[in-house]
């Protein structure tokens, strides 16, 4: 798993000095699209130099940086089905880079891109089951990459269902792909809001509600949430009450990240690294780790 | 690679020799104790002496080190341009005297974590080119030492050169051919006889007795000691007196946590981004950009330091995350000593041991 | 944030001396004057424009004339930074505010002090007008005046360190000060000045602002143990930090001397225990 990041090149400066090439030295990537989501999120294609494939995996991040601002972890939204010689990013204006990304960064300039990084979701233990995911937030970027790459392979799993939640309405990611698996019959979509305003006619309250609307077979199911910290305890409970093993519940631990490589400590739970051994654990071996949830 | 011997008044012609060609850095006299620092002349190296503040791991892994430099600019058509180029910082010929072996247990977590995994070739560029002369301690530091718990009191091998001083001759044993060629290069040493080897070897027999035991329980034990306490209410007691200072991790020899930050120069256009030592007691360490903070209790960034001494790092690298060198006691103004955490952790457990049993 | 912004320098009750360090700055980084255009600097220049963007404020607000002339730099200004420990937490004016403000004036003046000038409790300038940053220190540090004024340029929030001078401490390698039995309030002290004071071997007096966990508890315990009364250790405390410490609620550092409001002196003063640093009397 450690050789994913030396295969990127940058062909503007040498990667290599007297022999030593650095594990920090960021790829330099173009955007080439920018599509605002929501207030706080905009998604970004971005492309490696020469059109390189990302070579990721769902529930992968890479980290992302302006040279002169800094650099932070962002999951990869896109799928590697639809991952060619472009990939996308779903970012939020949350922090201090995050938001120099948001005010500067327009089509035609240049980020800097490390990684793919981390376990991810092992989709060959995911085949021939059906699939819950249950993302919150914006979980969904991380969860889109499962999902649509298992719309796009659609005849290797089973049952694909999809229990988002969101705060409000207005916070609710890729409007145009939920309306376009609503109209699929192969994707079972349940979408609910905390807050909702006047033109909500859908589900409300916290994503636990959804649960009940759904029936799995918890003998052939694998469970994926993603979301923030608060929301997996409550989760967990639901998906346990629906019979599936901690084994078969997996979950996205993402933490300050400052290095992306198992160094800089900032990531651990308890003694794990969740930029290495995670972000994605499942329930089961989170239980091990007192620092989990 | 063997024994050699060589008299005290050849050491300063072996540091100066080793000048010419190395930075040579060791421990000299400051006005307050000692301190690891450039030797500008052979009678600033003190081999003898008690401890210093900072571990020698400032010349293996720099306070602040840069990774690479940047330029931005605008292209004709507007769009922002990047270029990068890494840094390898202090990347020279480097001699470290007088490593006590307590630190020398360090810098074998240091070898582990920058090399394995991602190789981390900062770090592994600046080691590769630096020597080890170790000195084997003969008393111990102070009462804040507890290395003779923690199995640092002998050196492992991660050392060039290894001194003993016997009488008035330093028995070096070379551990690496490297060392041993940096040894015979540079200062007339001959090959120990027998009878030094037998003096060699009272000399570290007589030692032992002047080093004491601080921990009630056996190192093998603190893994699972602190597997169990995971919970304990020390934490919060604990919590409650630390000042969050970051001291204790700061001074510490195993600890290499850092933070990175962009610099940039005052055209806005070039600047660089450099790594700077950290400290998984400062409140924002483990706070994340939308306000979640995993260790915001002070109580939890206290017990997380405690576990990866005792625990952790035993569990991912299968060394000792301790060193016993007692640095941290003596950094810290609210006494939270490591063998007072672990000894309170141990009482506790037979008191709940005898009630469970109505003894 | 604009290509080259128009700054201005302002000045309230204050030495000047942070205003001083920027002319420093300005020396040392000479590229300082290709960033931005200083449109008003009274200590440096005669010039007088109110076209800025951003006003640097320094000093504390210490009259009511003075409330006039924040709100107007506040209206003018996208962007107003607090220089130096006087704009930014009262600093050491505000020691005054733990007597009568008469008592203050005719202990410097003599009797003809009560009506020589106008004269009320000092403040903070956050606490008339809304700040948007502060750049900490008596004075304030020309290093982070510099990376502040280019976080500005990038668009960003410029960061303080919130952990202690200790840290930066232990990096200079010192030998620390509370451990040879010197007072230092290093452990509930922002960094940022590098441990400027400690490292030429005097005691940390907190002109930075404490962290927002300041441990007072324990602070107090490591004075106490250098023999330092509850008094003076709250003399400590307060050198810079009277305001800070009321907003804190911290450990109730001021509850024996005078509470923690600025207008309720003239009942406390009657209670002042005796010390170096009590009310002062009239010779």
């Amino acid at each position: 798993m450690f050789e994913m990041a030396s295969n990127l090149t940058t062909t503007t400066t040498p990667r290599a000095v007297n022999g030593h090439s650095s594990i920090y030295l960021p790829t330099i990537a173009q955007v080439v699209d920018v599509q605002t989501e929501t207030a706080f999120e905009k998604v970004y294609t971005v492309r490696l130099p020469g059109g390189q494939n990302l070579g990721h995996r769902p529930g992968q991040f890479v980290m992302v940086s302006i040279p002169g601002v800094g650099e932070a972890p962002i999951s990869v939204m896109s799928s590697p089905s639809r991952t060619f010689d472009t990939f996308k990013l779903c970012i939020r204006n949350a922090g201090d880079l995050t938001s120099v990304i948001h005010n500067t960064i327009l089509p035609g300039d240049y980020i800097g891109i490390r990684g793919p990084f981390g376990r991810g979701f092992p989709l060959e233990v995911f085949k021939g089951k059906d699939v819950l995911v249950a993302p919150g937030g914006l979980g969904m970027a991380p969860a889109r990459s499962l999902i649509d790459e298992i719309l796009d392979n659609r005849e290797e799993y089973g049952r694909l269902i999809v229990l988002y939640g969101a705060k409000n309405p207005s916070e609710i990611l890729f409007r145009d792909e939920l309306r376009a698996w609503r109209q699929r019959d192969d994707i079972e979509l349940f979408v609910t809001v905390d807050r909702p305003d006047e033109s909500w006619v859908g589900h409300i309250g916290v994503i636990t509600r959804l649960f009940p609307r759904v029936q799995i077979n918890p003998f052939k199911t694998i469970a994926v949430t993603i979301g923030p910290p608060v929301m997996y305890r409550f989760v967990v409970m639901e998906l346990l009450g629906k019979g599936l093993t901690p084994d078969q519940i997996w979950m996205s631990f993402e933490r300050r990240m400052k290095c992306g490589v198992g160094k800089c400590g900032h990531c651990q739970v308890n003694h794990r690294y969740s930029c290495q051994d995670g972000p994605a654990w499942t329930y089961a071996e989170a239980l091990a780790f007192e620092e989990a949830l | 690679m063997s024994l050699y011997i060589l008299p005290k008044e050849r050491l300063p012609g072996f540091v100066d020799n080793l000048r010419a060609g190395f930075r040579v850095v060791g421990p000299v006299r400051t006005e307050t104790g000692y301190a690891f620092a450039d030797i500008r002349s052979a009678d600033e190296l003190v081999l003898e002496y008690p401890t210093t503040i900072l571990p020698p791991k400032k010349y293996l892994l720099p306070q602040r080190e840069t990774l690479f430099t940047f330029r931005t600019g605008k292209a004709e058509d507007g769009a922002q341009q990047i270029e990068v180029e890494p840094v390898f910082q202090d990347v020279q010929p480097t001699v470290i005297f007088g490593v006590h072996t307590c630190d020398m247990h360090g810098i074998v977590l240091y070898d582990k974590v920058f090399s394995q995994g991602y190789k981390d070739e900062h770090y592994c560029a600046r080691r590769e080119q630096t020597y080890i002369i170790g000195i084997e301690c003969l008393r111990p530091c102070d009462d804040a030492s507890f290395c003779k718990d923690m199995g640092t009191l002998t050196a492992p091998p991660v050392y060039d050169l290894h001194m003993t001083a016997v009488d008035d001759n330093y028995l070096i044993d070379t551990g690496t051919e490297k060392g041993e060629r940096l040894l015979l290069a540079n200062v007339e040493a001959h090959l120990a006889t027998t009878d030094d080897i037998r003096r060699l070897s009272q000399t570290l027999s007589a030692k032992w007795p002047h080093f004491r035991h601080r921990l009630k329980m056996t190192k093998d034990q603190i893994p699972s000691l602190m597997a169990i306490n995971y919970g304990s209410h020390i934490w919060d007691t604990l919590g409650e007196r630390c000042l969050a200072c970051g001291s204790c991790t700061n001074v510490c020899p195993t600890c290499f946590c850092f933070d990175v930050q962009d610099e940039m120069a005052l055209n806005m256009e070039e600047g660089e981004r450099a790594r700077m030592w950290d400290s998984c007691q400062l409140r924002e360490f483990a706070l994340v950009a939308g306000g979640h903070n995993f260790r915001a209790s002070k109580a939890s960034r206290v017990r997380h330091r405690m576990m990866r001494k005792g625990k952790y790092i035993q569990q991912v690298h299968g060394i000792t995350g301790c060193t016993g060198c007692g640095r941290c006691q003596r950094a810290c103004l609210v006494d939270i000593t490591i063998p007072g955490t672990l000894n309170a952790l141990y009482d506790e457990m037979q008191i709940d041991l005898s009630s469970a049993t109505g003894a | 944030m604009l290509a080259k912004p128009k700054i201005a320098f302002f000045d309230f009750t204050s030495c000047e001396g942070c205003q001083l360090t920027v002319i420093d700055a300005l020396q040392t980084h000479l590229g300082l004057l290709d960033l931005v255009e200083i449109v008003q600097f009274r200590e440096a220049m005669s010039e007088k424009g109110d076209d800025y963007q951003i006003a640097f404020i320094e000093g504390s607000c210490t009259r009511e004339s003075d409330e006039q002339r924040l709100r107007a730099i506040r209206q003018q200004a996208m962007i107003v930074v607090a220089l130096g420990a006087c704009a930014h937490l009262g600093g050491v004016n505000a020691m005054k505010n733990r007597w009568p403000i008469e008592d203050v004036q005719t202990y410097v003046y003599g009797q003809a002090g009560r009506n020589l000038y106008e004269s009320y409790p000092a403040r903070p300038i956050s606490e008339v007008i809304e700040v948007d940053y502060a750049i900490p220190g008596c004075p304030i540090d020309r290093e982070e005046f510099v990376r502040i004024v280019q976080r500005l340029l990038q668009g960003r929030k410029p960061k303080l360190p919130d952990y202690p001078l200790c840290v930066e401490c232990k990096l200079a390698e010192n030998a620390c000060l509370n451990k040879l039995g010197k007072p230092c309030l290093g452990p509930i002290t922002r960094a940022g000045c590098h441990a400027i004071c400690p490292s030429h071997g005097d005691g940390c007096e907190g002109c930075r602002g404490f962290i927002s966990e300041a441990n007072f508890t324990y602070m107090r315990e490591i004075l106490r143990g250098h023999g330092l009364s509850d008094v003076e250790i709250d003399a400590q405390f307060t050198m810079f930090n009277y305001y800070q410490l009321a907003a804190m609620g911290a450990d109730a550092p001021l509850s024996q001397i005078n509470g923690n409001g600025h207008r309720r002196h003239a009942a406390d003063a009657e209670v002042l225990p005796a010390s170096t640093f009590a009310a002062p009397k009239e010779a």
